[in-house]
């Protein structure tokens, strides 16, 4: 049995709760007058921010509500942003741009009136985060070094540092550089880390601690070895006072794993086991670091629907919650520290489909698990689908992932990846990769649709009404998992992946029978088969052998201290005890592969699923 | 009739991208293909090898994580030294794959590459048209090579209902051990780690396994055992998939012509496993086998399904595994007795296959590996049982 059950009856709940909050704001006058005043006092608060041409507009936008019942079912149901059931967002502001000049509307009497003060400065929030921009582009390619430049140029002009880490595929899958077999796929698809040397190398010139840097790094299978040689090479650039500081996330999330990615290397229990562990540790010594970012955009590019993403990524969220709990781990010290990562396509749910998931998390959260508001708060970095992109007139992919942004945007992201539209064929060059970043500065920063006001876009008919379909329907897929005996059993039972692979064949089908237009593929073909003139990112072979050959160095200059390290954490995995601080030790002196090796003999190999 | 085409398909070493290959796999079955499902995450040496044991006509990769013309120049390359250049090998990988890439894997051997855009359709013609015949062989061939495509005759002799020089299953030198049971309890799973103790006890000891998916006569099928078995990617075994082409019970029509050469053929265990079967299989007629292990999930229903169970009055061996759900401790009890009905020889195993280093899969591999094979049933057998 699991909380699933739970939490589906205490969105269902909620649901009835705010239909007696409408009735009492219509029957009981006391009641209506509190729900009006609150109304107005917020409302006279929004200061008025002006476009560019002059058009005053409120910083946060409300409904042109003044009945009771209809303001107590937006307060209730949909919550002001950065109030319970957060759906109209996680924070209070985002996207807006600082106040030049701040006026709001005071009550003398009957009459409100306008007060103008000018501020001398622009009006800063205390808290650098609320104030960082939401992109954050996902990059990774050849060697450490590599990397690092095109993290240099990427950052060049953002007021924060916000870096995210694509690693090569014997990375992923915690293979050394040098292993039989893997030569050519060093640096393919993302920067190539074998030891601490590297990962200092990969952040060199960045300051690891600072309140203006984060960092994210995208892997799962070996996260808590990578998160650990983050760790090292951070202490040994800044010393061990700046742990605490560190800012930034490890993707780190089995599940999606097991489901769609396929990088799983240890079996699944043994693999969660590893993942509480270091959650626990980096939760206690690490307040400003996301130990797991809970992902459903695997999910969606395996093919799932987008329902099927929000649910099992919300059911992965709660499994987690779960077996922390089990562990005794405090919900307040970790709920605030799960964070999520979704996909943007162009099917009309993901119109509404983070909203609805921040909603059903903040339900969850507080409701079956008690967690606090932090831990309510539903964070999220959405990425636009690479699924989505075509290699056919692949220029058309640069108005796909535009309106894919838009998207993000009005469902509140909080950190925002934007595809280049020449990912179908490799890497991003720096051509294309800076357009994708210009595609977020358009929008967040040229365009005047998120900057001035709040709220900007939600609300209307067609938003509530895909809200309410995408809730429904994720609900449904909550029942399914619960009848399967929860999302363990589900995984086990191959639900997941085979409700994954069936969505995906029926895509594919769809395509080839017309009923999914595809630009370019399947409609307005120009016929030409060419492959366009693009920069292919391929590593070259003289920096595959210089990997390999630092490697070498590495593991012989450390082979007796490697020994000694992979007996330490050998016997505290058998004794079942938390193996993070050994981890921190081993990575001082054995290569990643090494780590996994001796893991692998302890707790076995991944049995995949077919 | 003739045999089904026969391909292997996989995705390459640190690639999880199985999204295509698994809907093309889904089309290729429509068109009437057998093919060989390795998974993704596959080293070069593994491809090669089961496309030689599975004697297939062509290896079918799909990449979409980079170093493509390595990994495909290095299994056209293996095959070439092992002598089975005669398997072709195509493949694709979305746009990753640039037309200038296909150029040069073509000159390294790779046949054709399918671009971004190709529909399942004209990749499934294309494989029809192309790898329908098979090629010829050269004689001096390695073992394996051999015996794969003695393996393929025997399969195209029962397809023709064409008599067959064989030899006769009683003149087994190998120690036959037949797994049947009812599809999900784990059967693959218990094999593989089976076959992870065998390779660990010693370095010589080799081992074969017959494994069958079902299949409609004249219609292709997916054999994915091997992508599941990976202790079984291994020099030291030998593993066969084959489809049961339409054969009720469990087994394919070429099975007992194969089992026999396979028994002949220098292995010390040869390990057959059956489709997942019904309540009424008794899919192993007397002497085909020299053991039986019935493997069981807890989750079989009431009591009086067991009475329905034919296998359990003949299996020597009967495993209940996934004893770690709740339903376990009452399923073995419930089973205990019903095996004390039968007043024979029976061991009964408690096993969590899925578990590394389960302590019940080294008490049937123990079971097993004694010579004979028949202990006194024993209620105080260590295991996973509760006491």
């Amino acid at each position: 049995m699991s909380k699933l059950g739970a939490v589906v009856e205490a969105v269902e709940k909620h649901g009835r709760f705010v239909l007696e909050q409408v009735k009492r704001a219509r029957s009981d006058e006391k009641f209506a007058q509190a729900v009006t005043e609150r109304w107005n006092k917020v409302k006279a608060e929004i200061p008025i921010a002006k476009a560019p041409t002059g058009l005053p507009l409120p910083r946060l936008a409300l409904p042109e509500i003044d009945e009771p019942g209809e303001i107590a079912r937006y307060l209730f149901g949909d919550g002001l942003p950065g109030e319970f059931p957060y759906l109209n967002g996680a924070y209070r502001e985002m996207y807006l741009e600082p106040l030049r000049e701040i006026e709001s509307f005071e009550k003398k009497g009957e009459a409100v009136v306008a007060r103008v003060s000018r501020a001398k400065k622009p009006v800063r929030a205390t808290r650098p985060p609320l104030q960082e921009e939401p992109t954050r582009l996902f990059s990774g390619l050849m060697l450490a070094e590599d990397t690092n430049k095109r993290f240099h140029f990427l950052s060049a002009h953002q007021r924060s540092k916000r870096l995210s880490t694509a690693f090569d595929g014997p990375t992923l899958y915690g293979i050394d550089s040098d292993a039989d077999g893997v030569f050519g796929k060093i640096g393919e698809g993302g920067v190539a880390v074998d030891t601490v040397e590297d990962m200092v190398r990969l952040y060199d010139g960045f300051e690891l601690g600072a309140p203006n840097f984060s960092a994210s790094m995208t892997i799962s299978g070996p996260a808590p070895i990578i998160m650990a040689m983050y760790i090292a090479a951070a202490k040994r650039r800044f010393g061990a006072k700046v742990v605490p500081n560190l800012r930034g996330t490890i993707q780190a999330d089995i599940f999606k794993e097991v489901q769609a990615q396929n990088e799983t290397i240890f079996p699944t229990e043994a693999s969660l086991r590893f993942l509480c562990d270091m959650i626990e540790w980096t939760t206690a010594n690490m307040p400003r670091w996301y130990p797991v970012s809970i992902s459903g955009y695997h999910i969606g590019e395996a093919g799932s629907t987008p329902v099927q993403q929000a649910a099992y990524t919300l059911s992965n969220g709660f499994a987690y919650a779960e077996m922390l709990s089990a562990r005794g781990v405090p919900i307040d010290q970790f709920a605030p520290r799960l964070s999520f990562f979704l996909d943007c396509g162009l099917d009309v749910e993901y119109i509404a489909l983070s909203r609805v998931s921040r909603k059903i998390w903040a339900i969850g959260m507080r409701d079956v698990f008690g967690a606090n508001a932090r831990g309510q708060m539903f964070k999220l970095h959405t990425q636009t689908s690479g699924r989505s992109l075509i290699a056919a007139e692949f220029k058309n992919n640069l108005t796909r992932t535009a309106a894919e942004l838009m998207l993000a945007y009005m469902n509140g992201t909080n950190s925002c990846h934007s595809n280049s539209a020449d990912e179908p064929f490799t890497t991003p060059s720096e051509e294309w990769i800076r357009l994708a970043a210009h595609g977020q500065a358009i929008l967040l920063e040229e365009s005047g649709i998120f900057k001035h006001t709040m709220n900007m876009l939600s609300g209307s008919p067609g938003m509530k009404a895909v809200e309410r379909a995408v809730e429904k329907a994720i609900l449904g897929e909550f029942r399914e998992i619960e009848s399967l005996g929860g999302v363990l059993a589900a995984v086990e039972n191959r639900y997941q992946r085979s409700q994954i692979q069936n969505a995906a064949h029926r895509y594919e089908q769809q395509i080839y029978d017309g009923t999914r237009p595809i630009v370019g593929l399947n409609r307005y073909r120009n016929g030409a088969d060419e492959m366009p003139e693009i920069e292919l990112a391929r590593t070259p072979r003289a920096k595959q052998k210089l990997q390999v050959e630092r490697l070498e160095k590495f593991k012989k200059k450390n082979a007796e201290k490697s020994k000694h390290a992979l007996d330490k954490l050998s016997a505290v995995v058998e004794r079942g005890e938390n193996c993070f601080p050994a981890l921190l030790e081993a990575v001082e002196v054995c290569s990643l592969g090494q780590i996994t090796g001796r893991l692998q003999e302890i707790v076995g190999r991944f049995r995949p699923m077919v | 009739m003739a045999s089904p085409i026969r391909i292997l398909t996989a995705v390459p070493i640190c690639d999880g991208h199985d999204s295509a290959i698994n809907t093309i796999n889904l089309e290729f079955i429509r068109h009437g293909i057998e093919v060989v499902y390795l998974g993704f995450h596959r080293y070069v040496g593994d491809i090669v090898r089961a496309a030689i044991q599975e004697d297939v006509a062509a290896i079918g990769i799909s990449s979409y994580n980079g170093g493509h013309i390595d990994f495909f120049a290095d299994v056209v390359n293996q095959l070439k030294k092992k002598g089975a250049s005669d398997i072709t090998v195509f493949g694709g990988g979305g746009g990753t794959i640039t037309h200038d890439d296909a150029r040069q894997m073509k000159r390294k051997g790779v046949d054709e590459i399918f671009f971004a855009g190709t529909s399942l359709a004209e990749m499934a013609e294309y494989v029809k048209k192309h790898y329908g015949k098979r090629k010829k062989r050269r004689v001096n061939s390695e073992p394996d090579l051999v015996l794969a495509r003695k393996l393929t005759e025997l399969e195209e002799a029962a397809a023709k209902r064409a008599k067959l020089r064989t030899s006769n299953i009683q003149h087994r030198r190998s120690k036959v051990i037949g797994f049947t049971g009812p599809g999900g309890a784990g059967k693959t799973t218990l094999i593989d780690e089976l076959v992870l103790r065998f390779l660990q006890r010693d370095s010589k000891t080799r081992i074969a396994i017959l494994s069958h998916d079902p299949s409609v006569i004249g219609e292709g099928a997916l054999l994915g055992d091997r992508a599941t078995m990976i202790n079984s990617q291994d020099d030291r075994v030998f593993m066969r998939s084959m489809a049961t082409r339409g054969q009720a019970g469990g087994l394919s029509p070429a099975t007992e012509s194969c089992l026999a050469l396979l028994a002949r053929a220098g292995f010390d265990y040869v390990i057959i496993e059956t489709v997942g079967t019904g309540q009424e299989a008794l899919p192993f007629r007397n002497k085909l086998v020299d053991q039986t292990v019935l493997v069981m999930n807890p989750d079989y229903g009431a009591r009086l399904q067991l009475q329905k169970i034919v296998m359990l009055d003949v299996a020597d061996i009967v495993v209940v595994n996934k004893t770690d759900l709740e339903r376990a401790k009452a399923a073995l009890s419930e089973i205990e007795q019903r095996l004390t009905q039968n007043k024979r020889k029976q061991e009964i195993v408690a096993t969590v296959a899925k578990r590394h280093r389960d302590p019940g899969v080294d008490e049937m591999f123990e079971l097993i590996t004694k010579e004979p094979v028949v202990a006194v049933y024993d209620r105080r057998k260590r295991g996973n049982r509760p006491s």
